[in-house]
Order: C-alpha cells, then sequence, then structure tokens
C-alpha cells in the first residue's frame, strides 16, 4: 500500500521489522565468510602497501629501512618511470577511441536479429574469452617479421615484409591492433544492450517522419547511449590503463623501452630488481589515479540520472 | 509510392554492403585462430620451412600426442581447473550469503559496511598484488593452489551483483514464506538460491574465465613450473618463439588450453553475453 | 477460528503517523473488510495483525492470547497478497504444501490436505504446473489455496482482486464468499474498491488518514453514514451534497432551505441549532418530477444509458452539479430543463464539522 511505499521512502531498507529484532546476528553470520577474505585480501594488503612504499624494502632477504615518503619523491626524478608513464598514456590513447569507434560500429552493424547477425555477435565476442597469452602467442605469429601471417600476405604481393614487433614505430600500434581483437566484445556488449533499451517505436515514429539513415543514427541513436558511450570510454581508460600482458610478453618492453608500460614497469622493479618499497609506491600512484577515473565514472553516472 | 519503393530499393542495397563489411571483419577475427589451429595440426618440420596456407597439410596429431605424452602442460591446465572451480564455488558462497544480507537483512550498520564494500571496487590488482606477495611469502604458501585463488575471492563485485539481485526479487516472496514458517536459512536457501539461478549462473561463468585467464597474480605467486596455471604457463614459452623448431607444438598448447574457455563460450554464450548487459546497469 | 482483538494500536515510521489508535473486536468467523482510499493505513493495519510490521503502540489479541511479540510464523495467520507472491521456482502444490512441510508435516498428509485445498478450489489438474503456467484467476486461486491448507485462526487478505480484470473479480468475489460461508473462518480483507467491501462483508471497517472512521454491516453504513466522508465513499455514483441551511426545527423536522422555493423537512432525532448543514441525497433518491412540482429545477449536461439504469448529471446553476439515477427508459434529453423531486425522508444531513445529524430513530 502507498503508506510504505510513498510515505517512507526508508522503510524499504527494513524487511519484516519483527522479525529483524532478532536477525542483526544472522545477519553478521551470512556476511562474515565474505567480510573475513575481504579484510584479508584486500584491505589489509592495500594499507599494507602504503606501509611497504614508506621504506627501502627488498623483496628478497628482509632488508627494510623507513624513509619515508622518499620513495615518492625519487619518482619525481625517475625518467624510466615517466618514460613508461607517457607509454602507457600513448597506448591509452591510441586505443580507447580505436576501442569505442569499433566497437559502437560493431555493435550497429550486429544489432539485428537474424541468424546471421547472431554469429557475428557471436564470433567478435568470442575472442575476449582467450587468455592473455593465447592472444599474444596468437599474434607475434601473425605479426612475426619472417613467419608472420602479414609477412606472407606482404610478400604475395610483392612488398617486403616488416617486423612489426621489432620496429622502432609500429611496436605500439601492434600491441594497440591486438588489444583491439582481443577486448572488443566486452564494449560491443554493453553497446548492445544500451542499443537494445532503445524503445522501437522511436524508429518506426522516424521512419514516418522520412529521416534517413544518417538522421536516425545522429539524431535518434547517438543520443540514446550518451551514457553508454560516456560509460565505455571511462571504463576502457581504466582497463587500458593497466596494460601488461600484451607489452611484457610480445615486445617485453622494447625496442628501446619503447613499449614499456606503467605495470610492467612495477613488476620489474618489485621482481627482477627486488625494490618492493619503491614499486609499492608506483603501485600506489597508479591505484590513485584510477580512483580518479572511477571518480569521474561517478560523477558522470549521476549527473545524467 | 515510387519513392518509397526507391527508398527501400536502396536500403535493402545499404544493408547488404554492411553485412559485406560485417563478414569482412569477422574472418579478420577469425582466420588467426584458424591459422594457428591449422598450424598445431602440421608437422613441426615442415612448418620449420613454411608457416604459410590454411590447409593442415600434410596433417599431423603428433603435437598433441605429444602435448599429452611430455609437456608441463596437461599438469597446468589441471592447476588452472582446480584454482578457476575453487574461485567460482567459493565466490559464488561469499557472494550469495552477504549479497542476501546486504539486500534482505537488517542490521546495525549495514550502510557503511556496504559503502566500505562498494569501495573495494576501485581497488585494482595492481595496488594490492605486492603486499600480497608479501603476506604469501611470510605465511610460506605460494606456489599452492589457495595462494593462487583466494585473494580474488575478495574481489566485492559479486557481492554488488548478488545485492543487486536479491532486492529485486519481489518482497511480497519472503513474507509469504515467513507466514508459512520459514526460518532465514530455509527463505535463503529454499526460494532465494533456487530463484538466483541465473544470476548465480552469470556471475559463475565470469568468475571462471576470469580465473582462468587471470595472468599478473599467478606470475608472481606460482614462480615453479609445475604450479603454473595455462595462462602463465603459455607466458612462459614465449621468448621469440617464432623461430622455434617446435612451432607445432607450442600452437597444439595454446589451442589445448583455450579449450575449457572456448567449450564453456559455446555452451553458455547467452548468459555471458547478457551478463556483460546485468553489470552494465550498475 | 479465532477472535481478533485489537487495541489502540498506532504505527509511526519516523516522524510520519500512519496509524493512529484503532480499536477494533472481530468476532469468531467473521468477514470484515478494511476498505478506504489508498493511504489510509488499511494495509499497514493487516500487516500489523500479520506480524510484518512493527506494533508502536497498543495491543493484539487473537484468541485472546496477546501476539505483539509473536513472530508471524507463530501466529497462526495465513495471508493472500496482492501479487499472490506464488514462489515462481516451486509447482501449485509445492506452493500450497511448502508451509506444511517447514513444520515437519508427514508427506502424506501434506498430500491429503492439498489436495483437499485444491478441490475445494477446482485447481486439481493444475497441481503440477508451474505460477508462470497458470492464468492470473488460477494463480489467485493455488495462493487462497496455499492459504487453506495450513487451517489458520485467520485469514488475511491484502486487496487480492486487485489484479484481475472485471469479469474475472465479479466471480472471485463470490468464490470467495462461498470459501468464506464453507470453512467459516475468521478473515480480515482489506480493499480500495467499495463495491467488494459491500458485496463480501459482513462488517466494513472505513478508514480514513489512519483513523477508523464507521464500523458496521455494509447496509447500515450505507443508510447511516455517520459523516461526510463515509457517506460519500460507499456508493457508486456517489451520494449529491448540496449546500442548505437549517431555519428552523419543529415537531422532529428540521426545515432546510436549498434554494428551492420550499424548504426540505427531514426528519431529525435530535435537535439542532438553525445554520448552514450540507444536504446529501444518493442519486436514486432524486427522481425526475412532472412540470411544475419538484424541489429543484437545471439542466440535463450528461446522459449516461446503461440499459437497467439512467444516470442525469444535471447542472443546477453555480458550481452545483447533481446526479439523478432514473430507469432504463429515461425520457430526459441532453440540454433539456428538468425537475427533480427529493424524498425529505431519505435526505442526510450534515453539520458544519460534517458530522452527521441523526435521522428519527436508528
Amino acid at each position: 500500500m502507498t503508506i510504505t511505499t510513498t510515505a517512507t521512502p526508508t522503510l524499504a531498507e527494513h524487511p519484516s521489522v519483527v522479525t529483524g529484532r532478532s536477525s542483526a546476528w544472522t545477519a553478521y553470520l551470512f556476511l562474515a565468510p565474505f567480510l573475513l577474505v575481504y579484510l584479508i585480501f584486500l584491505v589489509y594488503p592495500l594499507f599494507k602497501g602504503f606501509w611497504i612504499s614508506l621504506h627501502d624494502w627488498e623483496l628478497v632477504g628482509g632488508y627494510r629501512e623507513y624513509i619515508g615518503f622518499l620513495n615518492y619523491e625519487d619518482l619525481w626524478y625517475d625518467p624510466l618511470f615517466w618514460r613508461t608513464v607517457r607509454n602507457t598514456l600513448t597506448f591509452v590513447a591510441l586505443t580507447v577511441p580505436a576501442m569505442t569507434v569499433l566497437a559502437l560500429a560493431l555493435a550497429l552493424g550486429v544489432n539485428r536479429h537474424t541468424r546471421t547477425h547472431g554469429v557475428l555477435r557471436g564470433i567478435f565476442f568470442a575472442s575476449s574469452v582467450f587468455s592473455v597469452s593465447v592472444v599474444t602467442l596468437v599474434w607475434q605469429m601473425v605479426l612475426n617479421g619472417d613467419r608472420g601471417l602479414i609477412a606472407h600476405f606482404l610478400r604475395s604481393l610483392g612488398m617486403a615484409p616488416v617486423d612489426f614487433l621489432g620496429h622502432s614505430f609500429w611496436a605500439m600500434p601492434s600491441l594497440v591492433v591486438t588489444t583491439l581483437w582481443w577486448a572488443v566484445g566486452l564494449p560491443m556488449a554493453l553497446f548492445l544492450a544500451g542499443l537494445q533499451q532503445i524503445p522501437g517505436e522511436l524508429y518506426e515514429a522516424a521512419e514516418l517522419d522520412n529521416a534517413s539513415r544518417w538522421t536516425v543514427l545522429t539524431k535518434i541513436t547517438l543520443p540514446a547511449i550518451r551514457r553508454t558511450v560516456m560509460l565505455v570510454v571511462v571504463l576502457q581508460i581504466v582497463l587500458q590503463f593497466q596494460v601488461f600482458g600484451q607489452a611484457l610478453l610480445m615486445t617485453q618492453g622494447g625496442p628501446g623501452d619503447r613499449t614499456r608500460t606503467l605495470v610492467q614497469y612495477i613488476y620489474h622493479t618489485a621482481f627482477r630488481d627486488w625494490q618492493v618499497g619503491y614499486a609499492s609506491a608506483m603501485a600506489l600512484l597508479l591505484f590513485a589515479l584510477m580512483f580518479l577515473a572511477s571518480m569521474l565514472q561517478l560523477y558522470i553516472g549521476r549527473r545524467e540520472d | 509510392m515510387s519513392l518509397g519503393a526507391k527508398m527501400q530499393g536502396q536500403s535493402r542495397w545499404f544493408d547488404r554492403v554492411i553485412l559485406l563489411v560485417l563478414i569482412g571483419f569477422a574472418v579478420l577475427w577469425l582466420v588467426p585462430v584458424i591459422w594457428i589451429v591449422v598450424m598445431s595440426l602440421k608437422p613441426n618440420d615442415v612448418l620449420m620451412r613454411s608457416t604459410a596456407g590454411f590447409l593442415p597439410i600434410p596433417f599431423t596429431l603428433e603435437n598433441y600426442a605429444n602435448l599429452l605424452r611430455v609437456s608441463t602442460v596437461p599438469s597446468w591446465l589441471v592447476n588452472s581447473l582446480i584454482v578457476a572451480t575453487a574461485m567460482t564455488v567459493l565466490t559464488l558462497v561469499v557472494s550469495s550469503l552477504a549479497g542476501y544480507a546486504f539486500a534482505r537483512l537488517d542490521f546495525p550498520g549495514k550502510r557503511i559496511v556496504f559503502v566500505l564494500v562498494l569501495a573495494g571496487l576501485m581497488v585494482p590488482e595492481q595496488a594490492v598484488f605486492i603486499p600480497l606477495h608479501t603476506m604469501f611469502a611470510d605465511w610460506g604458501m605460494h606456489n599452492s593452489h589457495a595462494a593462487l585463488t583466494m585473494p580474488r575471492v575478495a574481489v566485492p563485485i559479486g557481492v554488488f551483483l548478488m545485492t543487486q539481485f536479491f532486492k529485486a526479487v519481489p518482497r511480497e516472496l519472503e513474507e509469504a514464506a515467513e507466514l508459512d514458517n520459514a526460518s532465514r536459512l530455509t527463505v535463503f536457501w529454499k526460494i532465494m538460491l533456487p530463484l538466483s539461478l541465473p544470476a548465480l549462473t552469470t556471475l559463475g561463468l565470469f568468475t571462471f574465465l576470469h580465473a582462468w585467464n587471470d595472468f599478473l597474480w599467478p606470475l608472481v605467486s606460482a614462480t615453479e613450473t609445475n604450479m603454473y596455471t595455462v595462462t602463465v604457463g603459455l607466458g612462459s614459452i614465449q621468448g621469440n618463439f617464432a623461430q622455434s623448431e617446435g612451432l607445432g607444438s607450442i600452437m597444439a598448447s595454446a589451442v589445448f588450453a583455450s579449450v575449457p574457455v572456448v567449450l564453456i563460450y559455446l555452451i553458455f554464450q547467452q548468459y555471458i553475453v547478457r551478463g556483460v548487459a546485468m553489470g552494465s546497469t550498475r | 477460528m479465532a477472535t481478533v482483538v485489537l487495541t489502540d494500536l498506532t504505527k509511526r515510521y519516523g516522524a510520519f503517523q500512519a496509524l493512529h489508535g484503532a480499536s477494533l473486536r472481530i468476532e469468531d468467523g467473521e468477514f470484515i473488510v478494511f476498505v478506504g482510499p489508498s493511504g489510509c493505513g488499511k494495509s499497514t493495519l493487516l500487516r500489523m495483525i500479520a506480524g510484518l510490521e512493527s506494533i508502536t503502540s497498543g495491543e493484539i489479541r487473537i484468541d485472546g492470547e496477546r501476539v505483539n511479540e509473536t513472530l508471524a510464523r507463530h501466529r497462526g495467520v495465513s495471508m493472500v497478497f496482492q501479487n499472490y507472491a506464488l514462489y515462481p521456482h516451486m509447482t501449485a502444490a509445492e506452493n500450497m504444501g511448502f508451509g506444511l512441510s517447514n513444520i515437519g508435516t508427514p508427506k502424506a498428509e501434506i498430500e491429503t490436505r492439498v489436495g483437499e485445498a485444491a478441490r475445494i478450489l477446482r485447481i486439481e489438474p493444475l497441481l503440477k504446473r508451474k505460477p508462470h503456467e497458470l492464468s492470473g484467476g488460477q494463480r489467485q486461486r493455488v495462493a487462497i489455496g496455499r492459504a487453506i491448507v495450513r487451517k489458520p485462526k485467520v485469514f488475511l487478505f491484502d486487496e487480492p482482486l486487485s489484479n484481475l480484470d472485471a469479469a474475472l473479480r465479479v466471480q472471485m468475489r463470490a468464490e470467495l464468499a462461498r470459501l468464506h460461508q464453507s470453512i467459516g473462518a475468521t478473515m480480515i480483507y482489506v480493499t480500495h474498491d467499495q463495491v467488494e467491501a459491500m458485496t463480501m462483508a459482513d462488517r466494513i471497517v472505513i478508514m480514513r488518514e489512519g483513523h477508523i472512521e464507521q464500523v458496521g454491516a455494509p447496509l447500515d453504513l450505507y443508510r447511516n453514514p455517520r459523516n461526510l466522508f463515509v457517506a460519500g465513499f460507499l456508493g457508486s455514483p456517489k451520494m449529491n451534497f448540496l449546500d442548505g441551511r437549517v431555519k428552523e426545527v419543529s415537531a422532529g423536522r428540521a426545515m432546510v432551505d436549498i434554494g428551492a422555493a420550499t424548504p426540505l423537512a427531514v426528519p431529525v432525532g435530535r435537535a439542532i441549532e438553525p445554520g448552514p448543514v450540507t444536504v446529501g441525497i444518493r442519486p436514486e433518491h432524486l427522481r425526475l418530477a412532472p412540470n411544475g412540482s419538484g424541489e429543484l429545477a437545471g439542466r440535463v449536461d450528461v446522459v449516461e444509458q446503461l440499459g437497467n439504469s439512467t444516470l442525469l448529471y444535471i447542472d443546477l446553476g453555480g458550481q452545483t452539479q447533481v446526479v439523478a439515477e432514473e430507469g432504463g427508459e429515461c425520457p430526459a434529453r441532453l440540454g433539456e430543463t428538468v425537475r427533480l423531486a427529493v424524498a425529505p425522508a431519505a435526505a442526510h444531513l450534515f453539520d458544519a464539522r460534517g458530522e452527521a445529524v441523526a435521522r428519527s430513530v436508528s
């Protein structure tokens, strides 16, 4: 009845109050397993990570010395750190727009209820289920300058093959293309979900209004999925900022550190150079950046509502 | 009338062009995979001479036979299966229990606890993998299935999804059950869980796929070859392998390692794609 | 079978008071209907009896026993919900037997009792089906069956017919009345539909804004509404209200000026001061009068022909419009000026506070 729904919005938070009184303990029992795991493996490590970042802390041997914020200060003067930040930003700047446009185009293309379009949807999404090491293996073969698929193709056209992954210009775009191939399924599915929420009457009305396809796209479809576009862009920025496996496995950061990414640098600093304190400082900085991006997403979501 | 017919003709022509472009893209998506599968079915010495061609001629299953006989790949696959299954089961259990508490039970501090749990969604793996590594090192637990499993169970996305799902279940159902003499546990076990089967399936599939494809944490935690997951294991054999003599075997490993996820995808495609939509509404 | 006694029940949600001290005694085997506009507190009251809402103050006794602190499941009540609340993953039979299986009733007995309820409700062929394979009316029966099977002391119904289409609603109304006759249990029924209340109730409880306005048998309430709200709420089309003025009271009759040539002589049971009053006249008590007679005159604004009767909406001049109910063959035409006769004995008087002025005896 309306009393419970309109006049007292807070009531929705309460289950039946009569039984609710006795169920606080029940609730804690229901929560306990997750909270335990959450505190031990997520909350505590986050604080411990900050603690470690205040130390000169070596992975092996137990050498640790409290040095305050010196690690953070060192970051400022570390050219390789800035190099990896720049590489990561370049990767993000290339990947995110391309990914968004490609995903949107594919979603618009396959958004029909025929068997063919269903199969096409399935194919574009399928590559997302492969693990990063399978994807890098596939694309290292495809891009290989000597025995690769593209090399064979170029040779058949009478052109000289290129060693894409070892090439100072082509290495980064190669990682971008690999990433597009691997990950376009998720944003495409998000766009499809957005497109399917547009009421069909809108298109029928537009047809009666003699709207051209272009008009329908720019005046009806795109405005209707504005929110999804923002969601995809922010999500992609956060995701691609964490790029790691592709660079580690395909180019090893080369040639000449041109594709070394931030996460890769963190990984190497901690597990090859054993500088765990310094690596933690970088990791937390990365966290801060991504936290900002998430906040941006929340903010956009709120404003659009 | 004729104008309408003309427009229809145009739009049909337009549709065909779009379909052709789409099929072109689909070929781009498929060709690399087909090529890899074909190579895995060719003898290594043939591949030494040339990797070109899309037909497995001459055909051999030798690469796969070797894989099962001598390589460590099958044991990696077993590790991955154990870790992904354990992670999926644990995630489903803790998420549905906690999700139910957040959605339907009343307890002091509920709001603040929920916000603190949600905040965990913003913590990326990279922010905690180093301290996690030192913790498991202190406990002497690296190179174990437990070490590979536990950190991922702490990711709160499952709790969030289950909370959303349980909130959408009509309250009257629970009230009816209450009048039907059902205890909290009965309500959860006999009403809520059966109702959430589709949500649990989707969450389970995503957890399994994530677990299977997890890279950074297993890379630092599993340092002994026999404790690798397939994802880490396949990464470990990728040093300039294109020139290797065992190209066919490597390709076979990649194909072999992907079989479980591809099967899952083929069977549950609808759940997976719908799951993306579910996640997007948050 | 049980009595339900409510004493001074209140319900408060923060600053909002949903129920202001409701007291009521419901007899064993009675079919009682809570009716009122949405937001009047009727569902809150029902849910408090069920144990689904806590009690702010006051007391509920079922069968003489105080149940304020008793869990819903131990109160011995069962409830039929507005949206049926059937468990979607269970068959009709499982839905009906769930409550019994929770208290460890042997399987065989569950089966007999479910079968028995199914027979009463004529849903035996549907027992193996799941809710989504049932029509709205069938779901409704299963929900009722679930309530019957538990043999509760009190049945609670929360607007159970509001999701059914009109024809089915009429049919289910009759069936619920039949069910009540055959099992004779205490039933409390909540609705916003006064037709349901009038047709089914032994007694009606009319509520408004958290207050019980009046309690009584349907026709009693219809004939002797205690105030303007009850008078206007029961009856369709609504009672007509005219502004009037009592000029004098003599010999048990109030002479009321309603702007007509002759004042209306309304029988009253108590003395009333001369002054403004509201005169209530039900549509069936307004009759077309031959030219020259009748107290009121007006222009026909709308004619609604219902076949067995005709509703005339008549403008009396100014802002006042009244509805008169005539027979099926009514000669009145749109735009025509007609005269209306009022039966003074059927008129209701309400004082300035909206309270009814009691008629002669009652």
